[in-house]
């Protein structure tokens, strides 16, 4: 197909290249910042849109390659973005190679799992308890149990209002800071044996990477208690996730079914 | 001296007697009991679960080729053979364009044996006790999956291979073939479904994993789910290599009747594709949801735990897939002289369609270097990457690929029907409210609990599809009778189209090796879930990175064989090519 000599204000190339860099820089100034791995992705989304825009007539392939050919009576202008787009490209390549490879003092990007992975073995051993279950069962006087042992134990980290925001809280930052209840993605998405385990396993379990201590007592310790130490007895534990849930409006998910024999 | 003659003669046959109550006695309590399983071996020399791997994948690679091409091979028969005394032009075209999708069967059928032949060698030797249990368990099934096998197996051949002697007055004979292959090919399917579905959830057994229920084992709860699943995920693997197979035809034809032709069967295929692809983000979601009701592991594995970040792949593999699709229906507008209105719209599809496919791929959980991490939930992309907002992007995604559809159905046609304007004016007016419906119930679903947001997921689908059904019959009737302003140009699809469709038939066998690895990694370090734990040295999950090269690697193992098979079916010689006619010009179906 021949081109047609159609003329707007922007050459195609140029206003494609505008979309890209307009859109890196948008995403750039978002605060606080998108890690370099989800612009990666979107750019990618962004640049395949554009390509996908110019290839789907045959005129504006056309168009877009006749930019980069001189014509004879062009004006300054057009000369300079010409030259311009000429030099972006290597200029961002450039660029590309220098970031990748200059030095950093950061540790590696880790792919940080939110809920991370238990066996089903560790799972099913969790017995959640029967006052515990039912969460329109729940007692008064559990849930104002496990606010009290919030409040001296979690609320430092975990903040008041349950959002992540407690005194201590900016002391963590990477990868992770405590977590925010509030949001709908932390406990309304997890099971109450799931919930358990995370409060009685602590982070150590992720590579050492949150700072969460293990809240459990030892094995028959008869005098542990949350008043003097990180030990919460199982019951105390249920407590405050009920807490957690009743505080924050949430319902846990519904439990696994364990029964093999039917469906 | 006469006495020691006379033991020395006896000798040998104390001998013997002794040897023989040695043996006895020596075997007798190993040959009393049955004999010890192995746990494991490693037959093929090899890390045992890489090769099962990839013998497992390659074979369900081939597997869902040969059963996903007679289905809708078939269809175009059938539409061929009713239109044969309307049209008999057309019904030769058509009957054309099934017989060359059904080409690649006969090889392909044959390493689909030969690969699960391979499978199931593998599979015995390497773990024996895993597939004692297996057998106890499942044995009736696995004594008449051959039967159905070999069922599928002569009807295969039977129906490819009769295909010009039962024209005519026999054609019935020869539908009748076809779907009796479609029958056997689908329990074929079922049966190995149940296997595999009960290693994930089974069902029909009892805490120990002794057999209660042969029906509740293979009924098992993911067993349905799958089912549906590959059923339609097969339809488009099928369909998008059938159209890869037309791209290449296309780029090597001589004439322009071979091009035109092959167009037509490369947008069919691609049609196809879409079509199925519509509903397969949903038939997922129903496998997962049921994974998920079965054990909240899975849903932690797979959405919020090891696993996760393979959906975050998967997710832009899938956008790829769509926007691959979508691209490519766009260009073929092109082929249809008159259609600038349609095409008009089109970059506002485009933007639609990549700020859609951005959301649904946004991680919950970022990858974020100690500088950029704020170690809580981001506010915007945490809002983003959770399944609400997916559900609404991927829902509306689908809106527009649909809407696509019809405006290609609508170029270079206008209707005739007096309430023309105002059926026009509903049906778009429908649409919009099916799209403020699925955004508004999706917004609902965001601040629900997680079971009602679930629920809203369902409805916004039921939405879609009632408001495809209703908006599609106005439709067929909005251009009964339409009036063609400018036929369509069969042949004249740029090249870069046939590239695409080459890209989406190698993305769609990727995705398919992903997934795979996604299922069977979700048992983690179980054979059978809960039930058989794997206790073998590679239990441990592969990585992301080393799951990718396996995954390639199959991929290109698959294209190189289905290459081979390409060849052998070559060897036979060209059907005589159809007349393409004005008549065929309309096929915008």
């Amino acid at each position: 197909m021949k081109s047609t000599p159609k003329r707007s204000w922007l050459p195609l190339p140029v206003g494609a290249a505008l979309i890209v860099i307009l859109a890196f820089v948008a995403l750039k100034a978002i605060r606080p910042v998108i890690p370099h791995s989800v612009i990666l992705l979107y750019m990618g989304f962004i640049v395949l849109g554009v390509v996908i825009h110019i290839t789907l007539e045959d005129t504006r392939i056309n168009r877009f390659w006749d930019f980069f050919l001189s014509r004879p009576g062009e004006g300054p202008g057009l000369k300079a973005q010409r030259l311009a787009m000429l030099a972006l490209l290597p200029l961002a390549a450039g660029w590309w190679a220098y970031d990748s490879v200059r030095p950093r003092y950061a540790p590696p990007v880790e792919i940080f799992q939110r809920h991370p992975t238990v066996g089903e073995a560790t799972l099913s051993r969790i017995v959640v308890p029967d006052w515990a279950a039912v969460p329109a069962a729940w007692r008064a006087e559990d849930v104002a149990a496990g606010k009290a042992i919030y409040q001296a134990n979690c609320a430092v980290c975990h903040g008041e209002k349950l959002d992540g925001n407690g005194p201590a809280a900016a002391g963590f930052r990477y990868p992770i800071r405590p977590a925010n209840f509030q949001d709908v993605g932390t406990i309304s998405q997890l099971t109450l044996p799931y919930v358990y385990w995370r409060l009685t396993t602590g982070g150590i379990q992720n590579q050492f990477n949150s700072a969460m201590p293990r809240w459990v007592a030892a094995h028959g310790d008869a005098q542990a208690s949350s008043q003097l130490s990180n030990d919460l007895t199982p019951d105390e534990a249920w407590q405050v996730i009920l807490y957690l849930y009743r505080e924050t409006g949430y319902t846990p998910r519904q439990e696994a079914l364990t029964d093999h024999t039917g469906h | 001296m006469g006495r020691t003659a006379d033991a020395n003669r006896r000798r040998p046959a104390v001998a013997v007697v002794a040897l023989i109550a040695l043996l006895t006695a020596a075997t007798g309590p190993a040959l009393a009991q049955t004999a010890p399983i192995r746990d494991y071996a490693e037959p093929a020399l090899i890390d045992s679960r890489l090769a099962v791997w990839v013998a497992a994948q390659l074979h369900l690679d081939f597997a869902a080729f040969v059963l996903a091409v007679p289905m809708f091979a078939l269809a175009i028969e059938i539409f061929g053979w009713r239109m044969a005394r309307r049209d008999p032009a057309a019904a030769a075209r058509y009957d054309w364009m099934a017989h060359e999708m059904a080409r690649l069967l006969p090889a392909a059928y044959s390493l689909t044996a030969i690969s699960g032949a391979f499978l199931g060698m593998l599979l015995f030797s390497a773990y024996p006790r895993l597939m004692a249990y297996m057998t106890e368990t499942f044995g009736p099934t696995f004594a008449i999956y051959p039967l159905f096998f070999v069922a599928e197996t002569l009807c295969l051949y039977f129906w490819y291979y009769s295909w010009s002697r039962l024209q005519g007055d026999r054609k019935w004979a020869h539908i009748a073939l076809g779907l009796l292959l479609n029958v056997f090919g689908t329990i074929v399917m079922f049966i190995a479904n149940a296997w595999a579905t009960f290693m994930m959830t089974p069902g029909g057994v009892d805490e120990a994993g002794a057999l209660v229920s042969l029906y509740d084992a293979v009924w098992n709860p993911g067993w349905m789910p799958l089912n549906v699943h590959r059923l339609i995920a097969n339809i488009t693997f099928g369909a998008l290599l059938c159209a890869a197979y037309a791209a290449y035809r296309f780029l090597s034809a001589r004439t322009a009747a071979e091009r035109a032709l092959y167009d037509w069967m490369g947008y069919t295929g691609n049609l196809i594709a879409l079509f199925t692809m519509l509903f397969l983000p949903f038939a997922g979601y129903y496998f997962g949801f049921e994974l998920f009701a079965y054990s909240a592991t899975y849903g932690v594995t797979l959405m919020g735990g090891v696993l996760s970040w393979l959906f975050i792949i998967q997710a832009i593999v899938i956008a790829i897939l769509f926007i691959g699709a979508a691209y490519y229906a766009w260009l073929g507008l092109l082929r249809i002289p008159g259609s600038e209105p349609q095409r008009r719209l089109v970059p506002v599809f485009n933007v639609a369609l990549i700020a859609g496919f951005m959301i649904w791929a946004t991680p919950h959980s970022m990858a974020a270097s100690i500088e950029e991490s704020t170690g809580q939930f981001h506010p915007l992309l945490g809002a983003l990457g959770l399944m609400a907002p997916k559900m609404i992007a991927v829902t509306l995604i689908l809106v527009v690929l649909y809407v696509s559809y019809l405006l290609y159905r609508r170029a270079g046609k206008v209707p005739v029907v007096p309430w023309a304007k105002t059926g026009t004016q509903i049906e778009w007016g429908l649409i919009a409210l099916m799209a403020l419906t699925i955004f508004g119930l999706g917004i609902y679903g965001y601040f629900a609990p997680a079971d009602v947001r679930i629920q809203t997921s369902i409805w916004q689908i039921l939405v879609l599809i009632g408001g495809i059904v209703v908006t599609f019959v106005i439709d067929l009737y909005l251009l009964k009778g339409a009036e063609t302003r400018a036929a369509v140009r069969w042949g004249t699809m740029p090249r870069r189209g046939q590239y695409i469709l080459i890209l989406l038939a190698f993305v769609i066998v990727w995705l398919m090796g992903l997934m795979g690895y996604a299922r069977s990694g979700a048992r983690l370090n179980w054979h059978v879930f809960g039930l058989v734990q794997d206790t073998s040295a590679s239990a441990g999950l592969p990585t992301l990175g080393e799951a990718a090269i396996v995954v390639t690697t199959i991929t290109l193992i698959f294209f190189a064989l289905l290459g081979i098979a390409f060849a052998i079916s070559s060897l036979a010689g060209r059907d005589n090519l159809p007349e393409f006619g004005d008549a065929a010009r309309e096929a915008v179906t």
